[in-house]
């Protein structure tokens, strides 16, 4: 249920400031190709407590969104470098300005 | 050549500053190169890769350890390349979604239309495959507008797929990019492929390239099957119906070497049921059983030569007719009524590809099949033993570098050689078929192309034909396309394998000529406008196609009470196809697909112009497709509106009435649930339990005058639900 009334905001962000108990995680990783964007979301997505991720292959970013209690940014980052990647966690605020730029490209 | 560097130089991100290969990447479309920006290229097991640039140009870190290049590119099968320490490397892509004149229709949504194939073609990514339970080929349609699924007749569970309202064997069915599930197995060819082995499916309407032959006139339909060298390595679905078939599909695929890749496909089958809900005394569906084998190889010497070859086993045995027939039975007409066909096919194939130059690249394609039918429908007997030989060379030449004019030349040679007994009575085909071809293709800029195609073949019975086909698109916006076609088709039809199910009916078949070329003109204008709506994409096409016969072959089954006449045209005989579709993502994720379409399609049949019968007068759909922000969950919804249509009708017989059959809805529903290495689906077909009064005429009598199972339009079938599940494992990218 809960996963159905998140899709009903367009952004995540927004979601996880309306239900306090979301934690949202962000990395830099070492992604080189569209695989590597598909094969992090697929193996990601089935990640204990997941409900809203991003990966994106231009800024090299990782954006997971979990519940409170079901999982950590050290088990996150895990599953990532276990697929390959590299995951440097960075801040939000970092994220935003990676992605912002990227998109100005 | 200074231009090049210097772009290289500029326009690179991601490459290294010591010893960096220079490289450019094409992908071969339409059988002519063209540079693919944003291709990635990355050294094997690494995570050092590189984008190739606007320019199909990239440039990547030397790797003393690493000699192994793998090129990738959306919509193009990946290749891995290894490097001898040259200063610059040029990898050609194949794609892996084969190309058309028309339009391309993936199997499902696509996610990925590229901007820079001159044809519009949706790519799709690989979590989309799921749409449907789709068992085989003739169910893979259900959410597609442009292709209509019908029954031949209400026992053996034949079926035909349909393009522009034509009957299935005017579109060329083609199996990895060759024409392929002819003659004895055009009723039964679809239900051949399995849906889980296939990697794609393209089809295109109206005219096609003259490369693969002179056979299609409504247009063509493709299946590529997995291969062995893709990510998948292990898949395994298993399907259950409430009636109680189930259906077992597996594949696995194992790289030998890094040039050397093999993968091995195995389908299963089983239907045992009778079930017989309209009670009229006749099984709803055949009880089958298949068996089909696959095993397929690649090879692919890195350096612009590859071989890929496959070889194909199958059996399958299918029984219909009266419940309480059973097969052991004696035939004669106090005992129960019933149907029989039993087949067995053997197939080979063997692709190579070879590039001599940048200019210049040879491909060649053989295939070989025998497949061999018994079957019996009440008291007629038919068999058949078919072996055919299919052989193709293909010369392109790329003019210049820039790929303005691409020249596309060849060779070809079909032989058949067919024997067909139908009580007692036997009939031979010995056919030789050379031909020759030559394609040209200018693309002066990327709004427009031009392709322009003429082939001469020399058949044993009916001499040497013509084969002129064209093709116009223009762009004047990138989001904009238009086309037009033109072109001629031809077909030999082998008139008793392909209406063998004709045999389920009482009267007797009769026809004047063994040999008839079938020859027609198809015309296509399509256009087609993509833009964003609310932040969401929105398309909309509109297409028309008319095909003009010149020769077809006729199946008067109105003009006598006591046979169904199959007889050249005498007189006109054309099809017009009007469909408008639109696709919209109406809420976030939600994708709804509405079309509509307009048959019309007319024969002369004995001396009158008619409506041709159990062809619908339009058809509409809507499907709903939802998931959730993870795609975890997927939902699927179909609706189909079938338009009534005419009848087949007897002069002076009673049993006439009605002479229409009416409108008709079909709603399927799918709910699938994805795991990390599997998924889970459960759906429904035909929800609305919508089936065809009285399928078979005459049911209480099969052995008497007035059995007909073959006057049939709508399904046979009731609401049947099911569920399977699939696993997928891939190979370590490590």
């Amino acid at each position: 249920m809960i996963c159905i009334g998140l899709t009903v905001f367009p952004n995540a962000i927004k979601a996880q400031k309306a239900t306090s108990d979301l934690v949202t995680v962000c990395y830099k990783s070492s992604m080189n190709c569209h695989g590597c964007e598909e094969t992090l979301t697929n193996y990601l997505k089935f990640e204990k407590g997941v409900k809203d991720l991003k990966v994106d292959l231009k800024s090299n970013t990782i954006k997971v969104v979990y519940k409170a209690g079901k999982n950590t940014p050290e088990n996150i980052a895990k599953g990532i470098k276990k697929k390959g990647y590299e995951a440097n966690p960075i801040t939000e605020e970092e994220y935003k300005s990676l992605l912002g730029e990227s998109s100005k490209k | 050549m200074k231009r090049t560097i210097f772009l290289s130089l500029v326009c690179l991100t991601f490459s290294g500053f010591s010893n960096p290969i220079k490289g450019k990447v094409f992908g071969l479309e339409n059988n002519q190169k063209i540079v693919l920006p944003g291709a990635n290229v990355f050294w094997v097991g690494t995570s050092i890769g590189a984008i190739a640039n606007e320019n199909g140009e990239f440039k990547i870190q030397a790797e003393p350890s690493n000699k192994l290049l793998v090129v990738s590119f959306v919509g193009f099968t990946s290749d891995t390349i290894r490097w001898n320490g040259e200063e610059a490397v040029n990898v050609i892509l194949n794609p892996n979604l084969s190309l058309d004149e028309i339009r391309v229709v993936q199997k499902n949504k696509g996610t990925y239309i590229s901007k820079i194939n001159p044809i519009y073609t949706q790519h799709i990514n690989g979590a989309e495959l799921h749409k449907a339970a789709c068992c085989n080929l003739s169910e893979s349609f259900v959410t597609n507008p442009s292709v209509d699924m019908s029954f031949n007749d209400a026992i053996t569970g034949a079926r035909q797929i349909k393009l522009l309202g034509l009957d299935g064997i005017y579109s060329q069915l083609q199996t990895e990019n060759f024409p392929n599930l002819r003659g004895l197995a055009t009723n039964y060819g679809l239900t051949y492929i399995p849906g889980p082995w296939l990697e794609s499916i393209q089809v295109s309407k109206g005219a096609a390239s003259v490369v693969n032959g002179y056979e299609s006139i409504s247009g063509q339909i493709n299946a590529n099957y997995k291969k062995p060298d893709a990510l998948e390595a292990f898949n395994f679905n298993v399907f259950n119906s409430s009636e109680g078939k189930v259906e077992l599909n597996s594949n696995f695929s194992v790289k030998l070497s890094e040039k050397i890749s093999t993968a091995l496909f195995v389908h299963g089958e089983n239907f045992q049921h009778r079930i017989d809900h309209n009670m009229d005394g006749f099984l709803d569906e055949p009880l089958m059983k298949q068996i089909h084998l696959f095993n397929q190889w690649k090879y692919n010497s890195g350096k612009g030569f590859m071989v890929h070859a496959g070889i194909h086993y199958l059996n399958e045995d299918r029984v219909g007719g009266q419940t309480n027939f059973r097969k052991s039975m004696s035939r004669i007409s106090s005992n129960p009524y019933g149907v029989n066909v039993a087949n067995e096919r053997m197939e080979g194939y063997v692709k190579t590809g070879f590039d001599i130059n940048t200019n210049h690249s040879i491909a060649f394609i053989t295939n070989f099949t025998h497949h061999n039918m018994d079957s019996y429908y009440g008291l007629n007997t038919y068999s058949g033993d078919e072996f055919t030989l299919y052989g193709n060379l293909v010369h392109t030449y790329s003019i210049d570098k820039a790929n303005v004019h691409t020249l596309n030349s060849g060779l070809s040679l079909v032989i058949d050689q067919t024997d067909e007994t139908l009580n007692q009575k036997s009939f031979h085909v010995n056919e030789t078929i050379p031909g020759i071809f030559s394609e040209y293709t200018f693309k002066p800029s990327a709004k427009i192309t031009l392709m322009t195609g003429l082939r001469a073949d020399h058949h044993t019975n009916f001499g040497t034909f013509f084969t002129p086909r064209f093709h116009l698109r223009y762009s004047p916006t990138e989001h904009l396309n238009m086309r037009l076609s033109a072109g001629k088709g031809y077909r030999t039809p082998r008139i008793l394998a392909e209406n063998s199910f004709l045999l389920a009916n009482y009267r007797s078949l009769k026809f004047n000529e063994d040999n008839i070329l079938e020859e027609a003109w198809n015309y296509g204008i399509s256009i087609n406008q993509e833009l964003q709506l609310a932040e969401r994409p929105f398309s909309v096409s509109a297409e028309y196609f008319r095909t003009d016969f010149i020769n077809q072959l006729i199946i008067d089954r109105e003009s006598s009470a006591s046979q169904i006449i199959l007889s050249s045209l005498d007189g006109k005989s054309y099809a017009n196809s009007y469909q408008l579709e639109v696709h919209y993502e109406l809420l976030p994720r939600l994708d709804v697909v509405a079309a509509y379409r307009i048959n019309d399609v007319k024969q002369t049949i004995n001396h009158e112009l008619v409506r041709k019968p159990l062809t619908s007068k339009y058809k509409g759909l809507l499907t709903l497709n939802y998931s959730d922000r993870l795609k975890k969950w997927m939902f699927d919804y179909t609706l189909q509106f079938n338009g009534g249509g005419r009848l087949p009708v007897i002069a002076g017989n009673q049993l006439n009435a009605p002479t229409e059959f009416p409108d008709f809805k079909i709603m399927n529903a799918q709910v699938t649930k994805y795991f990390r290495y599997w998924n889970i689906y459960l759906g429904a077909e035909n929800l609305l339990d919508y089936t065809q009064d009285h399928p078979i005429l005459g049911a209480d009598r099969p052995f008497e005058n007035g059995f007909d199972a073959t006057r049939i339009w709508g399904p046979v079938m009731g609401r049947k639900f099911y569920a399977g599940i699939r696993i997928t494992l891939n190979h370590q990218s490590k």
